[in-house]
């Protein structure tokens, strides 16, 4: 029994001790616990470690992930290659065409300073200077006589000869055939002259002129009849770089599953 | 509707402008006409009321010789590779020609085909084919013979057009 309350008594004691020891843990556990449990509390507390540490990624960041990253949009560049290039595509062609446009205007600037300067006849620097911006004389006269029709127009995937959409004045059938052709013809002679980096411009028989604006993934075909001056066809060329730029940039692999709706954009556009 | 770019390609005179205008037309004309180059025409397939639109390319030439541009190839959802099924030399270098056909398309339907089944023909008769010696003839070709058929009567050869058919809407 002595030895019952003895052990007792010790045990209150050593809870007494316990108490007046850990007095400071005991708060400092409870204030722990309220600070968990309230996320107000605790978020005030947590945000500048998260603050620091999101500091740090930023100005971190290229040095640690910048292997990791540049891998990650290496492979999703290799897959899509495709499909960047055709938005790619008309955009460049308009800055070329920028470019090439600008250093015209220079030329021809100093070409009419020079007319003003020289004492040439007038008959033949206007026909040099014509000649220089890509006019030739008989342009210029076809030009007030005559306009050009588009008769035929086919976006055409570069290889399969596939159409991504068509329209025309009349009811042609087979367009699918004839693009198939095109397609056809057209390796055929890039081939044939081995030009890699050039590509068929036009194919003309009598009167009927089809040109052929090279892209990417895709060609796109235009059967023009009357005649068309050099100004003419430049400003179709820069039509079609618009179109491409607003309507096939993203085209799928199949290219029958577009074909309603880019043929019917094409008609909107140049079947008038 | 779907559209597929389909060749047809395999030696000189093995049958595939005959083919083609076969499959096409529905017509067989024993007249002679060289292919220069290439020729495109479409027919239009019915499978299961779903409309295949197939633009058949008839290639001159041999794979194996550099003349033919390659560029014909590209894009082509099936190759059909037709040899005559009574000249050896049609298909003995059919291993060779596989070879350079799957590096140009790797991901192509390729349907090998014996043309001109209706010359080989039973001893003693006109126009009753010789299975035994047919199947002979297979087993000397280096792969697997897809279909045999006769662009002169017509015999299956629908039938290779629409299996194919079948096989790009699956
Ligand atoms: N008996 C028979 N002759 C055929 C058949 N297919 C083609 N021919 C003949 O074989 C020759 C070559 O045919 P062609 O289609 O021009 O061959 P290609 O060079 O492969 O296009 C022609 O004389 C055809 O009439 C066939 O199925 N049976
Ligand atoms: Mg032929």
């Amino acid at each position: 029994m002595v030895a019952t309350s003895h052990k007792k008594q010790d045990k209150e004691l050593l809870n007494q001790l316990q108490s007046i020891l850990l007095k400071e843990e005991r708060v400092a556990i409870e204030r722990l616990q309220e600070t968990i449990d309230d996320p107000v509390i605790l978020s005030e507390k947590i945000r500048p470690i998260i603050e620091e540490r999101m500091l740090f990624f930023k100005e971190n960041f290229p040095k640690e992930f910048k292997v990791t990253v540049d891998k990650m949009i290496e492979v999703k560049l290799k897959a899509s290659q495709e499909e960047i290039l055709d938005v790619i595509y008309p955009v460049m062609g308009k800055m070329i065409k920028k470019y090439v446009n600008h250093q015209i205007q220079m030329l021809k600037d100093s070409i009419d300073e020079s007319i003003k300067k020289t004492f040439f006849s007038r008959g033949i620097l206007w026909r040099l200077k014509n000649s220089l911006l890509g006019i030739t004389v008989s342009d210029q006269v076809i030009h007030d006589l005559k306009d050009y029709q588009i008769e035929e127009i086919y976006v055409i995937q570069r290889n399969s000869g596939l159409l991504f959409g068509s329209a025309s004045t009349e009811n042609t059938i087979d367009q699918d055939v004839i693009a198939g052709m095109l397609t056809a013809i057209k390796s055929f002679v890039e081939d044939a002259f081995k030009r890699e980096r050039e590509d068929l411009e036009m194919i003309q028989y009598g009167t009927y002129k089809i040109l052929l604006q090279n892209f990417y993934s895709y060609y796109i075909a235009i059967a023009i009849s009357g005649s068309m001056s050099s100004t003419e066809r430049e400003g179709l060329a820069n039509e079609l770089l618009g179109f491409a730029e607003e309507e096939l940039n993203t085209l799928p692999a199949e290219p029958d599953q577009i074909f309603e709706k880019v043929s019917i954009s094409l008609r909107e556009k140049f079947i008038k | 509707m779907i559209s597929r770019k389909v060749i047809l390609t395999g030696s000189f005179g093995v049958g595939k402008t005959s083919l083609f205008r076969r499959f096409i037309k529905g017509t067989f004309s024993e007249k002679y006409i060289t292919t220069i180059g290439v020729k495109v025409d479409k027919k239009v397939v019915e499978i299961r009321g779903e409309e295949v639109s197939i633009l058949l390319w008839d290639i001159a030439g041999e794979v194996r010789q550099d003349k033919v541009p390659k560029s014909f190839f590209l894009g082509a959802s099936a190759i059909i590779y037709v040899f005559d099924l009574t000249r050896p030399s049609t298909y003995k270098n059919i291993g060779v020609d596989m070879k350079i056909l799957n590096d140009i398309l790797p991901d192509a339907i390729i349907k090998v085909v014996g043309n001109k089944e209706d010359l080989i023909l039973k001893e003693g008769t006109d126009n009753v084919i010789d299975i035994a010696a047919l199947d002979k003839i297979k087993k000397e070709v280096a792969i697997h013979v897809d279909a045999t058929t006769s662009a002169k009567t017509g015999d299956n050869v629908e039938q290779l057009f629409s299996n194919l058919a079948e096989e790009f809407i699956a």
